[in-house]
Formats: structure tokens, sequence, C-alpha cells
């Protein structure tokens, strides 16, 4: 019915609407047609010709009238109105091109900053995880407070008690990330992988693109399956529709392909192959797996919360290693989003109030425009055009400003969000979980476009409502005599003005308070010392393939043998000045290494009560290749292997820690498994190992000669350029062994950049916006300032005619403009007070009332109102007195 | 919109959609028409007619054709859709039992 209807009537509306001369011509006609009838009749009735057409328009009672109710009864009278405003507001915004090009730049910077940061809002905040019911999902942590260890990864023996145990779940996942070597197919090459429960494909809802996932029953026995990435498929096998049912050679064992994963599922799992858990791995595994539970239906994270510290509880009486850990649970989102958001929400904020401001400017545009338009609404409302009419014709032109606007911001937003994900790294560290983030590449979809098109309109009648009341308030009377200006109106207009400066540099303020301490923040972030030279130093990681049967490299003294034929090797090649190994380098996140330890010949400390530190293996060179100083005693050399005694070396924070009152060297540490005592023969340098906002931790160095381990990370002191050193490295590595790739290339600057990216994005979109902030203040400044200055023309000259000075007049001019900047900026310090608290998480070394930022600031800001006040300032003292007289 | 005031409200539209349901005809045949049925009772002003018709075409209810008239002219066509056709028998219906109603009331016996 409802369809029906509008089949016929639609059609009908737009035409009236846009043939509108087609549809009134037809009118006319119809209604002529109608008269000639009608006169036709009235003289076959026997009236005289000119007779039958009067009477037959008297029967019509006015044929414009009729026309007029015609129209009425088509209902499109508002939409006419509509297009007819338009029309107008089209013709007066091209007539006065300068100004609809200053307004609609201005609105297309507020809105485009919007935008393009809402769109990258979006991609991160709001976009649901690629899984099933992704919101109930928590990453499940144990801790130990009483050691200072938040967010560990539990052993596969505790997800085996939890699961056992639990009943606030509707599921556990376990998983681990690592790598693997993929050999057979032409050079080896090392990929990133997980290895998972076999619940896998059902926890998350994963529908494979081919194939399929795990099947619960192929957890028991080694069956070497594989599922493939999305990226891994099309990168390695350009994505072979025929792939599953493959083999791959993977650490050396034969695999069978049996599915590929979705793409999406990259923004939760990029790696790039996926392999099962077996069971007997899950109770040998003991360090730092990720676990995963999703929430059963109504049970809140703090019911499961507390669920699960009691089981931990139960589980330490069991496993007295676990004494004193308790479990931490946070729900995926926010674990994978708790760096970046408080960045985001900053920069929604900082570019809403660029928006405001450039709705304070185009306003008083607008402002300055209705005081010129005075006349012209007089002479409309005294033809007795309705207020409302009215309102609603200048509605109908801000708005249309705003969507003039609204697209060019729009397309702003488009090269902006591309300029961005050129300069954006592509992931973000998670600190203190060794896992990262990659971020989804923002884009404009129909949601942005939609978001453009919102605040376009919201931003049109924001901003046009005040000159639109200012201009509707004024006294007709008074306007339409000849070149009067209604001087109350003009008074009134004047405060709105001063108001939207005062509300302007208010804004501007807190905006470039806010970027000044971004921006002090990152230089003391990047100026901070990590402890180490971190320029010049190129590190990558080499993992041995020891999991093959037939590895050469299943006996630690193989390992260590294998590392130091590498470091052998690329030592000798030129242009290296120095070459290390080591078992995790400092900021890299690539893993964790944390234990107890116990001091020889100490006081025995309480029952339950441990030593911790951070473990690290490294290679003699170390630290002299890193730059990490030595303070006390010697560093590693090549005699600390195992035919000497065990040694250690201590950082300073250690050393300060543990011996506060005297000197460490000498003394002997033991550490679980072999509890042989380790001599400590040298104190070096604390470094930062998770982010340039933490301190040093305390540290253990064991040489290598003294340990093994199955992946290091090699670090490469030299001024080469990597693209010249790689080769040389990777082929000194195939040199002792063809089959041994290498992975995760990169220099340690890259690093720092990675791990400052939420910061750096930050204070460099602030930045941005704190510049538009001040340039729209100043402009606004200005704008006010000479439209004063202009009506004051007539009144500066009679004032120099009297006798003013130059500086009177100047000191004039500049107190009427200064005056509302001085209470914006008064403004600005109340509200900043309050709202860069809020940034405090993001700030590094500075507090978020900075006292000389507020006051530098302030000064920068006067200093730009003042800059906006002198031009019109030297034109009022351009005034000839005699011209200006003359008008009067 | 000024309606005759001896119409009752809403009914000269029933008028004009159960006169166009006779056949297709121009706005000035439907004014004779209707006073020719009606015997000169129902008129319908010049004025009111057009609006009237014009309303009825927004709701869908008769489409306009041009053709040429008798006379040479280009005259509008009217005739009733399938929506209009619907809505007369509505409006019958109600007319029928309205004035069902009043006549019953009206002939009601004073006691």
């Amino acid at each position: 019915m409802r369809l029906e209807h509008w089949r016929y009537t639609i059609p009908l509306r737009l035409r009236s609407v846009f043939r509108r001369q087609r549809a009134d011509e037809e009118l006319d006609t119809e209604l002529r047609d109608h008269v000639e009838c009608k006169t036709e009749e009235n003289i076959a009735r026997g009236m005289l010709p000119e007779d039958a057409r009067l009477a037959a328009l008297l029967d019509m009672q006015g044929i414009e009238r009729a026309k007029e109710e015609c129209r009425d009864a088509r209902h499109v009278t508002w939409l006419q109105d509509l297009v007819q405003d338009l029309r107008y507001g089209l013709r007066s915004l091209r007539k006065s091109a300068g100004f609809t090009a200053v307004a609609v730049l201005t609105l297309a910077l507020g809105i485009g900053a919007n935008t393009a940061i809402f769109a990258l809002v979006k991609s991160m905040l709001l976009q649901p995880l690629p899984v099933r019911a992704g919101d109930r999902l928590v990453v499940i942590w144990i801790d130990n407070l009483k050691n200072g260890w938040s967010r560990i990864g539990p052993s596969g023996q505790d997800y085996l008690d939890w699961k056992m145990q639990q009943k606030s779940f509707e599921g556990l996942f376990l998983f681990e990330h690592g790598t693997g070597t993929i050999t057979g197919s032409g050079e080896p090459e090392q990929v990133s992988g997980l290895r998972v429960t076999t619940n896998f494909g059902d926890f998350f809802g994963i529908k494979p693109i081919l194939g399929r996932t795990f099947r619960l029953d192929e957890a028991s026995s080694p069956h070497n399956l594989m599922i493939l990435s999305y990226a891994y498929w099309q990168r390695k096998f350009g994505g072979d529709p025929h792939i599953v049912g493959r083999g791959l050679t993977l650490n050396g064992e034969p695999y069978t392909i049996i599915g590929v994963l979705p793409a999406n599922l990259s923004t939760l799992f990029a790696y790039d192959i996926v392999v099962p858990f077996d069971n007997a791995r899950l109770r040998r595994d003991d360090s730092d797996l990720g676990v995963f539970g999703r929430l059963r239906r109504g049970v809140t994270l703090e019911q499961a919360s507390s669920e699960m510290n009691l089981i931990m509880q139960r589980i330490a009486r069991q496993r007295p290693s676990r004494k004193d850990y308790g479990a931490f649970l946070m729900p995926l989102r926010s674990a994978r989003l708790q760096d970046i958001r408080p960045a985001l929400l900053l920069l929604l904020c900082a570019a809403g109030f660029v928006l405001l401001i450039a709705c304070a400017n185009v306003a008083n545009l607008l402002l300055s425009r209705s005081i010129v338009r005075q006349r012209e609404v007089a002479v409309r409302m005294a033809l007795g055009a309705g207020r409302v009419r009215l309102l609603r014709q200048f509605l109908t032109e801000s708005t249309l400003l705003a969507l003039l606007g609204g697209c060019a911001g729009l397309l702003l937003a488009v090269w902006s969000n591309y300029a961005l994900a050129e300069s954006m790294p592509s992931r973000i560290f998670v600190p203190n979980a060794a896992d990262q983030i990659s971020l989804a590449k923002a884009h404009i979809d129909a949601t942005i476009f939609v978001f453009a098109l919102v605040i376009s309109l919201l931003t049109g009648i924001i901003f046009g409502l005040i000159p639109a009341l200012q201009s509707l308030r004024c006294n007709f009377n008074e306007s339409l005599k000849e070149g009067k200006r209604g001087a109350s109106s003009g008074r009134r207009g004047n405060r709105s003005r001063a108001a939207l400066v005062i509300v302007e540099s208010a804004l501007a303020f807190v905006l470039v308070i806010g970027a000044g301490l971004m921006l002090e923040s990152l230089s003391r972030l990047l100026a901070a010392s990590p402890g180490f030279e971190p320029h010049h130093l190129l590190t990558l990681r080499i993992k041995l393939p020891n999991d093959a049967k037939d590895s050469k490299y299943k006996e630690p003294r193989q390992q260590r043998a294998a590392f130091q034929n590498f470091l052998a090797r690329i030592e000798a090649l030129p242009g290296i000045q120095s070459a290390a190994f080591a078992e995790i380098l400092p900021l890299s996140q690539d893993d964790m290494d944390m234990g107890d330890f116990v001091i020889q010949d100490a006081t025995p400390l309480p029952l339950g009560q441990h030593l911790a530190a951070n473990f690290r293996d490294v290679s003699p060179g170390y630290f002299r290749t890193m730059g990490i100083p030595l303070i006390r005693g010697r560093a590693f050399t090549n005699q600390d292997n195992l035919s000497h005694a065990r040694a250690v070396i201590i950082d300073e924070s250690f050393a300060r820690h543990f011996f506060p009152h005297e000197d460490p060297i000498g003394h002997h540490l033991q550490v679980p498994s072999t509890w042989v005592p380790r001599e400590i023969v040298g104190v070096v340098g604390g470094v930062l190992e998770t982010g340039f906002d933490q301190q040093p931790r305390p540290t253990i160095y064991f040489p290598t000669g003294q340990t093994s381990d199955q992946t290091m990370s090699l670090v490469v002191r030299t001024s080469m350029p990597t693209s010249t050193i790689l080769p040389a490295i990777k082929h000194a590595i195939g040199s002792v062994d063809k089959e041994q790739p290498v992975f995760e290339v990169r220099t340690m600057d890259q690093i720092i950049a990675e791990i400052t990216a939420a910061q750096r994005i930050a204070s460099w979109a602030l930045d941005v916006f704190a510049l538009l902030a001040l340039a729209l203040a100043a402009i606004g400044i200005y704008g006010v300032t000479s439209y004063t200055v202009s009506q004051r023309v007539h009144e500066v000259g009679i004032r120099m005619a009297l006798g003013a000075q130059p500086a009177d007049v100047m000191r004039l001019v500049l107190g009427q403009g200064l005056k509302p900047a001085v209470l914006g900026v008064g403004t600005g310090v109340l509200a900043s007070l309050g709202l860069t608290r809020l940034m405090s998480g993001l700030l590094y070394g500075v507090s978020a009332t900075d006292p000389l930022t507020f006051v530098g600031v302030a000064i920068l800001l006067l200093l730009v109102a003042l800059a906006a006040c002198c031009i019109p300032a030297r034109r009022a003292l351009r005034v000839d007195p005699m011209a200006a007289l003359r008008y009067e | 919109m000024s309606k005759p005031p001896d119409l009752v409200q809403g009914t000269l539209d029933m008028l004009l959609l159960k006169v166009l349901a006779l056949e297709p005809m121009n706005g000035f045949a439907v004014s004779q028409r209707l006073k020719q049925v009606s015997g000169d009772v129902l008129q319908v002003s010049d004025g009111s007619l057009y609006p009237a018709l014009h309303k009825l075409e927004q709701e869908g209810w008769i489409a306009a054709r041009w053709k040429v008239s008798e006379k040479g002219r280009r005259a509008k066509y009217y005739s009733l859709t399938r929506l209009g056709r619907r809505q007369l028998e509505k409006d019958a219906q109600d007319w029928g039992r309205l004035s069902g109603a009043i006549s019953r009331v009206i002939k009601l016996k004073e006691a």
C-alpha cells in the first residue's frame, strides 16, 4: 500500500521541485483551458465575449490565487523554500567569494581534522575483534606482587589446572608465539608461528577460507598439522587454491597444510603459520604462555577474577613454586588498546577543539557579514518575512557553507590518512606482555562519510545560529534609516564577537598547552638515555632449528659452538666495529626472562620469600658493542666458559638494590636448577628494558660460554647502511650453515621508533592541531580587531583631529583587541589546569601543570594576539583625519 | 483552502473520485458533470476545484495525462488509479454508514 503510494507520489513531488517551471507552465495551461471552456459555454448561453471571459475569471476567484492553492495542495512549499534558500545562499556565497573561501577553508581544516582522527579512532578502537563474541574474551596472566612481577604468562600446567577447576569461562585457550624455519623450497625462511590448543577454531569461531581448523583429538599425538595465515598463503603460495593437503618442512619435520585462515584474523594474530600443541609439550612447557578465556554469559570480570585467584591459592598448596602467585584478568580489547587509547582520545579532543575554534571563526565572519546585511534583513522583515523563515534561510546558508567545508574537509582527511598511513608504524608494542598489536590502516568508508556529513550539519547549525539570532534581534526601524548603524545592536554584536574571541583564545590556549607538554615530554623521552648508545646498531635474530629429530643443534654444546662460529665470521667482516649475541636485547620486547636467585652467605630470607631479577645471556663483546659502561670489575671474556669458574655480571640497579652497603664484586649468586655458585665479576650500567618511561630493573648477565640458548639476537655496531651490511652478514652465517635463516632485522633506531610510536603519533598530531588552533585564533582576533577598527574610522579621525597622539590611538585599538584575548588566555589557564591532568598518562618527565610551559604558552598566545592586532592598529594610525571628517 | 460550505468536510474528495470513476475527464468536465448529475445541487467553485484535484493527484488517487481535447487544445485529463478506486470504495462505505446513521437519528419519532 505505502509502496504503491510512493510510486505515484515521489516522481510527482520531485517534478514539482526540480521541474518547477514546467509544472507551473502546466498548471497555467490547465487553468487557462478551464477558463476557455467556461468562456465558450458562457458565450453559448448568450453572453458577450468580453463578459463571458470576465465571468469565467470571476468564477475562478483569481487565477494566481488558484495557482497558489494548487501549489499548496502539492505539499511542496517547504521543499521549494529550501531550494529557493539554497539558490539564494549559493548566489550570495558566490558573490562574496573571498569570504566563502576563507570560511570554507577554515571549516575544512576543522572538519578534516575531526574526520581524519575519527577514521583513525574507528579503525583502532571501534573495530570489533575479528572473532566470535570478542567482547567476552579476557587475557589471563599470573602475577607475583611480592616480587613485583606483573602480567607473567602462565605455564602449561597452570593452564591444565585452570581448565579442570574453573567455572567462570565457557572455554580457555592457550597459545605460544615463536618462530620456525621453513626449508625445502628455496632459501630457508624464518616464519612467525603460533602454537595453539586444538580448540583454536571453535574458541574464536574461525571460518577458514580453505580447508579446516584443528580437531580437538589432534592434540594427543604429533599430527604435524599446519594452518596458514592468509598473508603467508598469499606471499608464499600466491594464493594457490589447492594448497590444502600439501606438505611443508617446518624445523626439519614434514607438516601437512590443512587450512587457510581468513584475512581479517591478522589484526588479532599476525603470524604466518599456526600449529597445534600436543599434550606432552603442554605439560613440559613452563614459561610465559598466553591464555585467553571466554567468559560465560552473565559472569563479570570481577567474579572470574576472584575465582581464578582462589584457584591460584589452591594450586600453590600443590605446587609450592606457585606460592604468592595470583591471577590477573583483563578484557582482551583493553589489553590490546590500553596504550594507544589515551593518545587517540586526546587527539579526538584536540580535533574537537580545532573544530570549535573554526566554528567560532566562521561565526565571527558571518557576524560581521550580518551587520553588512542588516539592511537587507530589515527590508525583508518590513515586507513581511517571518522571523522563522529568515532564520531558516540563514541556517540554510551556514549549513551550505559547512557542507562545502565538509566536502573539502573529507578530501583533507583522505589525504592526511594517506600521509599518516605512510608515516605510521604498522604495529605497536604492548609493554610487559611481550606482545604487539598490529594497527589497522585507517580508511575512509561509509561511516566516516556519514560522520563528516553529521559534523558538517551540526557545525553549520552551531555557528550559523549565533549570527542568525543576532541579526534577527535587530531593530529594523533603526536599520532602515539611511546610513545609521543601530547603535544598540552594534554594541551587542561587538559583545558577541568579543565572547567568540575569548572562547577561541581559551581553546587555542588549551591546545597549545597540550601540544607544548607533549613536545616537552617527547623531547625528554628521546633525550633520555636508554643506558646504551642506540645509534649505528643493527640487530637481527637467529633461531637454531633444534626441534627437528635430526637436528645438529640438539646439544647445548652444539648450540654454543654454532653461535660462536657465526660470531667469528661476522666479526671478521669489514665495516663491522664489533658484534655480539644476546638472549634478549633491551627495548626489543622480544621476550622476557626473569627468575629467582639466592645470594650466597647472605642471611637467609624468611620462608616463601624470593629475590628476583632479569636474566640475560650475553656474549663477551656485548657491553662493548652496545656501549653499556662497565662500572666496576671486568667484562666477560672468552675464558668465561664451562672449563672455568662460573661468572656473572650485575647491573647498577641490582647492585644498588641487593648490595646497598658493600662491594658486590666477589660475592656469589645461585640460581635454581643447578645452584652452582656464580661469582659476581663486574657491574655495568643499567639499561631500559621495556620502555623509556620505565626504570632499569635489577639484571643478572650470564656469559654465553656457560649457558645455552636456541634463539639469540645478534647486535652489530656498524656505520654502514643496513642494505650494504646485511647481505654480508647473511652470507657469513650461510657460510657456517646454509640452512640457517635470520629474522626480525631491525636497527636499534627502528626499535626505539616502534616503542615510542604512540607518543610520537600523539605529539605529531597534537602539534599540527595546536598550530592550526594558533593560526585560526590569530585570524579570528585579526578579523575582529580589523572589523572594529573599520567601524571606528570616523571616531579615530575625530580623535586625531582633536589632537590624539598616535600612541593614544594605538592604545585604544590594541586595548580593545587584546582585552578578549587576555580574558581568553585566563580562561584557558583555568581550563588547562583541569584538562591536562587527563593526559598525564601520556607525559614523561614533565608535570601536567608544568609552570614553565604554561607561562611560555601564555606569552606566545598573547604575542600572536598582539601581532594580529597590530595590522589593524597601524591601519587606524594611517586614518586621514580630514578624510574621516568629510564623511560626517 | 476554501471549500464550499455546503459540502460536508471530506465529501468533495469522494465526489470527485466518483465522477472520475466514470471516465477520464478534464477539470472543466468534472465540474459540469458534478453539477449535472446532482441536479445543480452540488456545485464546486472553480477556485476550489483545481486545488482539490491537485491534492488527489498528490495522494496518488488520480493520475493526470495530457491530451488534445475535442476543441483542439491541450488539456489535462484525470483518471482514477487503483489506489483511488480503493479509496473511493472506502469513502463510499464510510459515507453509507454515516448517512444511514444520521438519517436514523433524524427519523426518530418524537414521543
